[in-house]
């Protein structure tokens, strides 16, 4: 199978980059970052547009960096920018073959990803016609979108493409790409800033920072991790907790996840019976005690052990890591955060190691962060 | 019989000129069109200096540029030197002369409208064309110059206006011989001169119609692009 291996090494405009990773081979894997931490200049790089900088880029065995054998138009790359582009003096339908033309080479296999298929998938059929100059932000996008994915790339290059977009169209997009990825086994390299897309359609993660690498991994191992949290900052710090679905209530619209033996009910009707869920919890939106609360205040009552606790200084808060209980004694073990007051740690006397009882309400769990495997 | 021959001696000047400014711009399309991409795209340090030099006609006194022509198309100097070998003519009061002159004179005119479009369509336009397995050729030809169709029709609508309009090069440089290097502006001018006001309100009032409906053809379809002359 493929492998795309990235080293970057130089100084780009204020920018010290020193940049090394050996991506995956398939699935989705999301580049995330402040800004101006380097991540579109590593598209730049891939796409043969960055000549000033140290650079060894390997992939399918083939050495990329070597710009004169492999131009920026010669590379197995399908590119999305972070400003897409289409070209407006061609209608629609004119922007989608002229990548068609000029990439018969790479598509024996023709009827792989068809035009039909993307028009179809991506809702364009009322805009082929049209004229690429006076397309909506989000017309725009899936025409971009269409037309990268029609180069047939062997690795896709997606930077922030739904930042331009609503809520519910997002959402669908999302599905859009999860389905494409595993269809067609073109893996993605997706640059973006939403914890929500994060947690939705990413496999892997690379948490980059001031031109370096900070940490990589699968997506719910580091969305756990503190290096993660250090990104984010403390408020949007959240966990996520992977489910099999147990039960479908489709006359009050909710599931019930079976997290080894604990359940957890989350708002609407994500995947199908035995499915696995994804679902990111915010660590404020956690309520933690030493013993069960006679009422159950909740839809969800989890119970845990506290693994680590965190005070943190000049602030009213600590931060607490619990481990799940695990009632089905595999080797799964799931983790969450919490973010409680020092004042109601305090309290409630919590220590480490402390068996405690964790009450999240469903309301809060993350709606959009739904990912069936 | 004087009349006459008046007459079409204004019609060969006319011809001469609209010959003048046919070659001038297909000369500058040639050389304009690739400085003008540079300008936009390639060049990061030198490009201060090449405007520069593109510009310079834009504020010169024609007098000015004129002097330096004559002096380089004197069959002393190199140039008009190698002109000789080549056909056997002087380069100074010949038409090719004029041809030479007006190119520079009028360069700014078309780089600068060409260079403002290709620097409109961007970057990333080109890498996005690049990235979707078009080489620099074939995006030059299928994205850039469709792209800047509206900076091309400007660049030779203002520099065809430019280069009939012309006058104190084109005196210096061609002399204003008859039959070869008079051109319209030239023709008024000796018409002045000479007190024949009917025969310069003939030109005159011509030159500004055509120059009138010139501006106007580029006003009215380009209404979206500025003409900028910096």
């Amino acid at each position: 199978m493929s492998n795309l291996s990235v080293f970057l090494n130089g100084k780009i405009g204020n920018l010290f980059l020193n940049f090394e990773h050996n991506f995956k081979n398939d699935g989705i894997t999301i580049l995330y970052g402040p800004n101006g931490s380097g991540k579109t200049t590593i598209f730049s790089a891939l796409g043969g547009f960055i000549n000033n900088l140290e650079t060894r880029i390997f992939f399918n065995g083939n050495e990329l960096h070597d710009i004169d054998k492999y131009p920026p138009y010669k590379r197995p790359f399908g590119i999305m920018f972070q400003n897409p582009i289409l070209f407006e003096h061609l209608s629609v339908e004119e922007n989608l073959d002229f990548v068609i033309k000029r990439n018969q080479l790479n598509t024996q296999n023709k009827n792989l990803i068809s035009k039909e298929y993307l028009i179809n998938q991506l809702e364009l059929n009322s805009l082929l016609k049209r004229s690429a100059e006076n397309l909506s932000g989000g017309e725009k996008l899936r025409v971009v979108l269409a037309r990268t994915i029609l180069k047939h790339p062997h690795y896709l290059l997606l930077d922030e493409p739904m930042s331009d977009l609503d809520i519910k169209y997002k959402a669908k997009l999302l599905v859009f790409l999860k389905d494409f990825n595993k269809k067609f086994k073109i893996p993605i390299l997706y640059i973006t800033h939403s914890i929500e897309e994060i947690s939705q359609i990413g496999d892997q993660i690379v948490l980059i920072k001031d031109g370096k690498k900070i940490d990589s991994g699968s997506v719910s191992n580091i969305l756990n991790r503190s290096s993660f949290v250090d990104l984010t900052g403390k408020f949007e710090s959240s966990s996520i907790l992977e489910g099999i679905v147990s039960r479908h209530d489709k006359n009050l619209h909710i599931t019930t996840l079976d997290l080894n033996g604990q359940k957890l009910i989350v708002p609407g009707l994500p995947g199908k019976l035995h499915d696995i869920v994804r679902v990111r919890i915010r660590s404020r939106d956690i309520l933690l005690s030493s013993s069960r609360l006679k009422t159950q205040i909740t839809e969800n009552e989890l119970q845990g052990l506290i693994s680590s606790i965190e005070i943190e200084k000049n602030s009213a808060f600590s931060e607490l890591v619990i481990v799940l209980k695990n009632f089905k004694n595999n080797k799964n073990k799931q983790k969450l955060r919490a973010r409680i007051t020092t004042y109601n740690l305090q309290n409630k006397k919590l220590l480490i190691h402390d068996n405690v009882f964790i009450y999240v309400s469903s309301v809060s769990i993350d709606r959009q962060a739904y990912q069936s495997k | 019989m004087d009349i006459y021959h008046h007459l079409t001696s204004d019609f060969i000047a006319i011809l001469i000129t609209l010959k003048l400014a046919i070659v001038t711009c297909f000369f500058l399309a040639l050389i304009g069109t690739p400085l003008a991409y540079f300008l936009a795209f390639k060049s990061k340090k030198t490009k201060p200096f090449i405007e520069t030099i593109v510009t310079l006609p834009l504020v010169l006194p024609p007098t000015v540029i004129g002097f330096y022509l004559i002096i380089f198309f004197s069959p002393e100097a190199v140039l008009g030197k190698i002109f000789i070998i080549l056909t056997g003519e002087q380069l100074i009061f010949s038409f090719y002369g004029l041809v030479l002159a007006s190119i520079i004179y009028s360069l700014p005119f078309w780089v600068q409208p060409l260079q403002a479009s290709f620097e409109k369509i961007g970057r990333d336009t080109i890498r996005t064309s690049y990235s979707l397995g078009a080489g620099p050729l074939d995006t030059f030809f299928n994205v850039t110059i469709p792209l800047s169709k509206r900076g091309f029709f400007t660049s030779l609508i203002i520099s065809f206006a430019h280069t009939l309009g012309e006058f104190g090069i084109v005196l210096m440089v061609g002399g204003g011989i008859h039959g070869k290097t008079k051109v319209i502006a030239i023709s008024i001018y000796d018409h002045v001169e000479q007190l024949s006001f009917g025969k310069a309100h003939i030109l005159a009032g011509g030159m500004l119609i055509l120059s009138f409906i010139i501006l106007f053809t580029l006003f009215y379809f380009n209404k979206r692009t500025v003409v900028r002359v910096k």
